[in-house]
């Protein structure tokens, strides 16, 4: 038991000092803050942007009002930038496992994956996470949620267990490249998928896609079933434990995504000089 | 210190045909072929022992230190690290270990080099006083504070492997790996190296492992040398003796004022151009004092040498060309 809590203060004081370092180099390099800290949030402001306008001319998105659809469409965004700060290097994992770039981490004494994610930590993700909470509560004011300790939890509940799924499909993906031997940059690709199926509700798809969204790729569980359930809309699934099933399902993802990179670390086979 | 038990590795290789129909059928029916980089190697290495492994390109040097080292897992067999087995129980076997591979670093490529070692610090849990004590010991050596301040982006290659070296011994590992550290690097660097090297393992009594193609390397650092092509081991020991063993001979070079040389009973004459005559003669029989007098009854000498048989030779004739 001690010795399992040494290790985490240790893996903490790592994190603290990796993020002060992450900060330190975007210092070296000022002129790249300016350039994401406008594009990264026009990006999401101009995607809520269409929404509003299809809307409006629309009415609503399969029985969704516009209120809801910031609800959900802030929240998507907000796991979705908490999860390019965390686990975004999950993108080119293929690069690491040609160029050999896993020789590092394997001969120090801490978690591959651990430093593979957090020597790497990309706090730039901070700028997609701002528009996403500007989105998200005016959604609230829309909806007029009424924001208790409950309500408070099970949000925070959600975005772990969604930032989880969409790292433990990043992991997944990017530990092909250990069993195929080829670096595919899948990143946009996914990002695609994700942005589709997790900003808008995922019933105005057809049922087998449905069916494929919530438990083969379980992409639904990341913010369609968690704030239909929060906003009180029939559903598949209702009730109010289901943002804890979305953390249940992230924590599975990241557990089957770790024994599935860890088959294919023992197949790494580094790089020649 | 280190046991190698039985160390094999395979690699899975997927056989490719050619043109496009070739790649339809690689796609659709995959031939694959299993190549054996390692095969059975068993050696034990002792504490403060430098050992060089030598090889041609592609034999299986780097795939066995990189087994020993914790980065590839091995298809047979066991390393132990200090009675660690490295590859069940990496984490642990690890802290003992500082690694220099190539061209490849471990430092921080936008931030001053003390970050990375300050990094380094937090990693390894080393404490403030004896953080700043192993500075002071490889500044001695290695004059490193005077680039800690540097960015490591503006480094010259020698000065990123000094970078290296300190990084991988901050934590005072028991064993230093260094793969090929001596490529790309200028005589001046390559001295600071080597220096290094010598320094940290009379001092710290650290086992240091390299492979090398840079037979100055060989010459200057190691006692012991394991030389391995194909991916097994072609001979283990003392440098000295596998030299004796495999080159029991010398060349004597000998330079006439004509171009008529004579022969000499009790070595063989190798090479005849010009002036210059050269004999080869087994060092337990004779030496070259006796051949010099003996052809100089015969004729008069202007000029002499002597080709030590080197470690180039003996690589040769190991590699097999």
């Amino acid at each position: 038991m001690k010795k399992a809590l040494n290790e985490f203060i240790h893996y903490l004081d790592v994190t603290a000092h990796v993020i002060k370092m992450a900060f330190m180099t975007i210092i070296e390099y000022p002129a790249n803050i300016a350039g994401w800290m406008i594009s990264n949030p026009l990006q999401f402001i101009m995607g809520f942007a269409i929404i509003k306008f299809v809307v409006e001319s629309f009415g609503q998105i399969n029985g969704w009002n516009y209120g809801q659809l910031a609800f959900l469409y802030g929240l998507s965004v907000i796991s979705h930038a908490l999860s390019m700060i965390f686990f975004v290097q999950g993108w080119f994992m293929g690069y690491f496992v040609i160029e050999g770039e896993f020789d590092r981490y394997l001969t120090r004494p801490l978690g591959v994956l651990y430093q593979f994610f957090f020597t790497n930590i990309n706090i730039f993700g901070v700028t997609d996470l701002i528009p996403g909470i500007l989105v998200f509560i005016y959604g609230c004011v829309k909806c007029s949620v009424s924001v208790n300790l409950l309500f408070i939890l099970q949000v925070l509940i959600m975005l772990v267990g969604a930032t989880l799924i969409r790292g433990g499909i990043y992991i997944l993906l990017g530990s092909t490249s250990f069993h195929t031997g080829s670096a595919v940059d899948f990143g946009q690709y996914t990002q695609e998928i994700m942005d589709k199926t997790t900003m808008y509700p995922l019933s105005m798809y057809p049922e087998s896609m449905q069916f494929i969204l919530t438990y083969l790729i379980p992409v639904g569980w990341i913010s369609f079933y968690p704030v239909s359930s929060l906003l009180g809309i029939e559903g598949r699934y209702n009730g109010m434990m289901i943002p804890f099933v979305t953390l249940a399902v992230g924590i599975l993802v990241m557990l089957i995504a770790g024994a599935y990179f860890n088959t294919g670390l023992k197949k790494y086979e580094s790089a020649g000089n | 210190m280190i046991d190698v038990q039985n160390l094999s590795k395979d690699y899975i290789l997927k056989k490719k045909e050619p043109g496009l129909k070739g790649a339809i059928k690689g796609l659709v029916m995959p031939v694959r072929t299993t190549m054996r980089a390692v095969n059975n190697l068993s050696f034990h290495i002792d504490t403060g022992e430098i050992v060089g492994f030598i090889g041609p390109n592609g034999a299986g040097k780097s795939t066995t230190i990189k087994m020993m080292s914790g980065i590839l897992t091995p298809t047979e067999g066991r390393v132990l690290i200090d009675d660690i087995d490295i590859s069940k129980h990496r984490k642990e076997a690890v802290k003992n270990i500082g690694v220099v591979f190539g061209q490849r670093s471990q430092l921080n490529w936008d931030l001053r080099l003390g970050e990375s070692f300050e990094l380094l610090k937090h990693i390894y849990q080393i404490d403030q006083k004896d953080y700043d004590r192993t500075i002071d010991d490889l500044d001695k050596i290695l004059g490193i504070r005077e680039i800690m301040d540097k960015p490591v982006r503006q480094m010259s290659l020698g000065q990123r492997m000094k970078g290296d070296l300190v990084a991988a011994m901050l934590h005072s590992p028991g064993v230093l790996f260094l793969d090929e550290p001596t490529i790309g690097l200028d005589v001046s660097a390559k001295y600071a190296l080597r220096k290094f090297i010598k320094e940290i393992n009379k001092v710290r009594k650290t086992t240091v492992i390299l492979t090398t193609h840079d037979l100055g390397d060989i010459q200057e650092l190691c006692e012991r040398i394991i030389i391995i092509n194909h991916g097994e081991l072609m001979e283990d020991g003392n440098l000295n003796e596998i030299v004796d063993r495999i080159a029991p001979y010398k060349t004597l070079v000998v330079e006439y004022y004509d171009e008529s040389a004579p022969e000499h009973v009790r070595c063989e004459m190798t090479e005849h151009k010009g002036n210059v005559a050269k004999y080869r003669f087994m060092k337990k029989d004779l030496t070259a004092a006796e051949i010099i007098a003996d052809l100089s009854k015969e004729k008069t000498i202007k000029d002499v040498s002597i080709e030590e048989t080197g470690i180039d030779d003996i690589i040769k004739i190991a590699y097999g060309t």
